[in-house]
């Protein structure tokens, strides 16, 4: 039972990773029905943007007292800038031309960015993982039988909280309810007066911002990026999405929380787990597509003709 | 209408392709004759001098691998210029030809074999060094021994790969040892593990591998030597390629209470992060033991301050410890400006009993180019040969007879020699 | 159809290359071309899937490795079986097939971007599973050697030249296996479904059939290139058939042009040729001027700005089929092409239809 516990906390932090990433591919799923293959390695890219950052203030350590606050804000801030603005120049380049085109171009056009990002990442940064400073102190909370790391319920924290902020955004602010006439009914939004262009622009420099802030959070939690990180990352976190309902806000999290905790009790429970894991969270992704495509709590819609 | 159509193409189509076989069964035949022509070509270059005769060096080059590879090239590659320099018999020239086998950064079996057949249809080309990994080197062996080339590897470590009931598996030529090499392999390294492991007065160990052939490889046999040993291996688990996460893994290995981790792979295949993480869920008590996959710097900068208490052991000398080595590392210093690795002085060795194994062919053919035969009798030959890393020569098996290995402790961020082990037999 | 005035065109290449090991004794070369020939079947068989029926396939790794597997263990000591190649070319590229249908079966209520991403768990999931069951599969070691095709008793091996003139050879025979079906009724079908599924239902088209037929298809083409490619290497491992290689295939096509096979097999040589030859050739040309520079690490780099360009700039491929740039050209509602094009064809939706989207 201990264990059990335990694995749950380590599920759920491993699972609020996948979540931050996926609240991104969810979004621009659901305004232009775009799988962004390349979101998972804007999220590596937020690393080490955000690794720039901190060698760039001299950062090589555990930081303490308010400095940590100054270091944490201006990293995830840059990070987060760097990323949205990453996002928004692929919609620009790449995307934006193939709105109207046959769905699988800009799909084939995502894998080719994913490719290009991260050769550019390994490029930048070499082939091997690159170690990323520790910033945040972790104590342990010992909670009874378990233990958690400070950076573990920070990970934890950030997604729930972020689901939430986005939830806010896109309910209750003009943009957002722009962003939600775009996913209806891009025509009909562009003849109430809703710019489209900016409108799925600001889409992505969200979503990519979140990728961002994710690409921080992995750093500090792991110590280490690696520029092919997002590849697998990604791709668990559009099982995540997939998981929780394409689309859905609070879907996209609560499928990156069950993806993480998956992958942690079958690590646990299969016996020599850990190489079966990958197959375990594919398994999961194509069965769901294949019986549930519209996920946990997203709304089964017909295909647009 | 239309199938009959199809019908005609497709035996159309078929019969140019047996045509096409037939035609190249005698273009073979063709082929297999022109490789004595260097013979040919050696002999009228004795008046022009200089003929190249060259050796084929295969290593990963690029990408995260090469930091391996380039101080290997290096080292086989000084060799090959200090030869030139005393001069070859005959007037000869020897050319290092070397091939790059990582691909996308990582060194890759395919390419491996790819390679080696590329060497193997260049008579020019008398002897192979490398490759550095066990995995390439399995893909590559059926082909050096069908073709009967010396290949010696500086670090190839798996023991499978000259013994063990695979090892002979589906060779052409069974008889023949083609494949050499001049470390220490696995099952000594892993053997040493479990005996060092037992020396620290460990009992119960977690055996973890990153999936690859070294790795597993290494693993496996700590496994079986620990046991026998009269320690527990509570569980074996193997890594997904490419994770990051290991904390579920180590929880459910911290819960089952072992007092060694044990890892087969390398820093950047999960051993570093490993490591790491062992912190993170509170078991930096527990000592954390690999091979000479984590000698590199890459696992002291990423598993940072929880490196430290870490052992591995090195399947090679310490070279700073032996007198034979130290015209070897300033020679390597004057040379090149990338770091010396562990593997450089291997290197050097292989490719130095190469050279006399070649030299002493030509001497016997009367000065003119030997044929591949040859050279792969004497370097089958070689014993008591004086290198930078000791006397070694062959075994019946092709593995070296001056097994040394080393054991280094991880203090403070950096390496610490422990003891060096001499398992000549 | 206009295959009257394409034969000659498409007979020639299939007598001259053979004849190239006489004019070249590189084998090195030869061997080069081998390896494009085996991406040549690959993407051939992904042209079917692809191109023909516009389903996408990001897992088409996973055949080249059940193909490749099935020769590693029913051609080498790994179990003691050893049936013949000749045999195994038909064996495997039936395995491959009934793997097509199996792994295309529970897809076909899917819509495209699912399809895709459906594929690529499996294309995840194949190598991962012939890497971790250990004890058929030796892991990550490996299965190696494998037997060596012989024909009339003489053993191929090590000259690339045989295995070359097989690799031909099954070009042709998937080039004209390819050629027919493309103007078959079931090509007809893949045609209509690629351009609109509801339609081409309700047109009294089978969709299920034709789809898992163009899965099954496509599947053998990869066992076919696999069983050349392990003999010929006398190797498979699991690390082979990565997610790379699926979108190395696919690039190929992308930029031959989706669903023409001539198309196809000029932009998969024109990779491998990049990749085989023009990086390392520039590289070691570099290194001989003392320059620190390996173009081989750009190759990924490469398959992205492929994939990218030629969907913005040129989505129908350098030698397009025609229905292809017809689909992707109207989609775009560039008026003049479509009116041009409506000229020639009737199939398809109508201008503005494809919009929805």
């Amino acid at each position: 039972m201990d264990v059990f516990l335990q694995q749950l906390v380590n599920g759920l932090s491993l699972g609020g990773i996948y979540a931050l990433i996926a609240l991104g591919y969810t979004m621009v799923y659901g305004i232009i029905e775009l799988i962004n293959f390349a979101h998972g390695d804007v999220y590596t890219l937020g690393s080490f943007f955000a690794l720039a950052v901190l060698t760039g203030l001299g950062v090589s350590g555990e930081v303490h007292g308010p400095a940590l606050i100054g270091v944490v804000l201006v990293t995830v801030l840059a990070a987060m800038l760097c990323c949205g603005l990453t996002g928004v120049l692929i919609e620009r380049l790449a995307y934006r031309r193939l709105r109207n085109a046959p769905r699988l171009a800009p799909l084939i056009t995502a894998i080719g960015m994913s490719f290009i990002l991260e050769n550019v990442m390994q490029l930048w940064r070499g082939p091997s993982p690159v170690s990323f400073p520790s910033v945040i102190p972790n104590p342990i909370v010992h909670l009874g039988p378990i233990d958690i790391g400070a950076k573990q319920i920070l990970v934890i924290v950030t997604a729930v909280v972020m689901m939430f902020a986005l939830q806010l955004f896109i309910y209750r602010t003009r943009l957002g309810k722009a962003m939600r006439a775009t996913a209806q009914d891009r025509d009909a939004a562009q003849l109430m007066g809703i710019d489209i262009n900016t409108t799925i622009a600001l889409t992505f420099l969200i979503g990519s911002a979140l990728a961002g802030a994710a690409g921080f959070i992995s750093g500090v939690y792991y110590g280490t990026t690696w520029f092919f990180n997002g590849f697998e990352a990604g791709l668990k976190a559009f099982t995540a999405a997939v998981l929780g309902g394409i689309g859905n806000i609070a879907g996209a999290m609560l499928g990156g929380f069950l993806i993480g905790l998956i992958e942690a009790m079958a690590t646990q429970y299969i016996p020599q787990g850990a190489q079966w894991t990958n197959v375990v969270v594919f398994s999961v992704l194509v069965l769901v597509l294949i019986f549930r495509p519209s996920g946990l709590l997203g709304e089964s819609l017909p295909e647009k003709v | 209408m239309r199938l009959g159509n199809a019908a005609v193409r497709v035996l159309a189509g078929l019969s140019i392709g047996v045509l096409a076989v037939g035609c190249s069964s005698s273009s073979t035949t063709s082929q297999s004759s022109s490789a004595s022509s260097p013979a040919a070509a050696g002999d009228n270059s004795n008046a022009s001098g200089g003929t190249p005769i060259k050796i084929g060096i295969e290593f990963p080059l690029s990408g995260g691998d090469a930091s391996n590879g380039i101080p290997s090239d290096n080292g086989a590659k000084l060799a090959i210029q200090e030869a030139n320099k005393a001069g070859v018999p005959g007037g000869f020239t020897f050319v290092a030809d070397d091939l790059d086998d990582a691909v996308q950064g990582t060194h890759d079996p395919a390419q491996g074999a790819q390679n080696t057949k590329t060497f193997i249809s260049d008579s020019a080309v008398l002897a192979m060094i490398g490759p550095f990994n066990s995995n390439v080197a399995k893909a590559e062996i059926p082909l050096t021994n069908d073709a009967g080339l010396a290949q010696i590897s500086p670090a190839a470590t798996n023991p499978g790969l000259t013994k063990g009931p695979d090892a002979k598996k589906g060779l052409t030529h069974p008889d023949v040892i083609a494949f050499f090499r001049v470390c220490t392999t696995d099952d000594k390294q892993g053997a040493a593990g479990a005996t060092f492991a037992k020396e620290l007065g460990k009992k119960k160990a977690f055996v973890v591998d990153d999936n690859e052939t070294y790795g597993k490889g290494l693993a496996d046999v700590f496994e079986e030597q620990f046991k026998a040993g009269g320690g527990t291996v509570l569980g074996h688990e193997h890594l997904n390629k490419g994770q990051g996460d290991f904390k579920a893994l180590l929880t459910k290995i911290k819960s089952q209470g072992p007092d060694l981790v044990f890892y087969g792979g390398t820093s950047v295949t999960g051993g570093a992060l490993l490591r790491k993480q062992m912190g993170d869920v509170g078991m930096s008590g527990v000592t954390f033991f690999g091979g000479d996959g984590i000698s590199d710097d890459n696992f002291l900068t990423t598993a940072g301050s929880s490196a430290n208490g870490s052992y591995y052991t090195l399947a090679a000398p310490e070279l700073s410890k032996l007198p034979s080595a130290a015209n070897f590392i300033k020679a390597y210093a004057a040379n090149f400006k990338d770091p010396i690795g562990p593997y450089s002085a291997n290197s050097y060795t292989a490719a130095k009993i190469e050279i006399a194994a070649i030299e002493a062919a030509i001497k016997a053919n009367g000065n003119k180019v030997p044929d591949r035969a040859a050279v792969l009798k004497n370097v089958a030959a070689t014993h008591g040969f004086a290198s930078p890393i000791g006397t070694v020569g062959f075994d019946a098996n092709g593995d070296t007879t001056a097994p040394i290995l080393s054991l280094y402790k991880i203090e403070n961020g950096k390496a610490v020699f422990v003891k060096q082990v001499n398992l000549s037999t | 159809m206009k295959f009257g005035r394409e034969r000659p065109f498409a007979v020639l290449p299939f007598l001259v290359l053979p004849l190239v090991p006489l004019l070249d004794r590189n084998n090195s070369h030869i061997d080069f071309l081998t390896n494009a020939g085996a991406f040549i079947l690959l993407a051939l068989g992904l042209n079917i899937v692809v191109g023909f029926a516009g389903l996408l396939d990001l897992g088409y790794a996973a055949f080249f490795a059940i193909g490749s597997y099935s020769y590693a263990m029913l051609a080498s000591q790994q179990f003691g079986i050893h049936i013949p190649f000749w045999v195994m070319l038909f064996v495997a590229s039936v395995i491959a097939a009934i793997f097509g249908i199996l792994l295309g079966a529970p897809t076909l209520r899917l819509r495209g971007d699912y399809l895709a991403i459906v594929t690529l768990g499996f294309g995840e999931i194949v190598p991962q599973t012939f890497l971790n069951l250990t004890q058929y599969t030796n892991g990550p070691n490996g299965i190696s050697p494998l037997d060596s095709p012989s024909l009339f008793g003489h053993s191929f091996g090590f000259s690339a030249t045989p295995y070359y003139e097989v690799m031909l050879a099954l070009i042709a025979l998937a080039v004209l296996l390819a050629t027919n079906l493309q103007s078959s009724r079931l090509g007809r079908a893949w045609m209509a479904i690629r351009e609109d599924e509801l339609a081409a239902r309700h047109m009294g088209i089978n969709t299920t059939t034709a789809k898992l037929a163009a899965f099954a298809l496509g599947a053998s083409f990869s066992g076919l290139a696999g069983v050349a490619y392990a003999a010929k290497l006398s190797l498979v491992s699991p690390d082979q058939f990565q997610f790379n290689v699926s979108v190395l295939v696919l690039s190929m096509l992308v930029l031959g042009g989706m669903g023409n096979i001539w198309g196809v097999i000029v932009g998969s040589f024109t990779l491998s040729f990049i990749n085989g030859f023009l990086l390392p050739q520039s590289t070691n040309l570099a290194h001989s001027m003392h320059l620190n520079l390996d173009f081989t690490n750009y190759r990924f780099m490469l398959y992205g700005v492929i994939l990218v360009a030629m969907m913005l700039f040129r989505p129908e491929g350098l030698i397009p089929s025609k229905q292809r740039r017809a689909e992707f050209r109207e989609a775009k509602l560039d008026p003049a092409l479509a009116a041009e094009e409506q000229g020639e064809y009737t199939l398809g939706p109508g201008p503005g239809a494809g919009t929805g989207g």
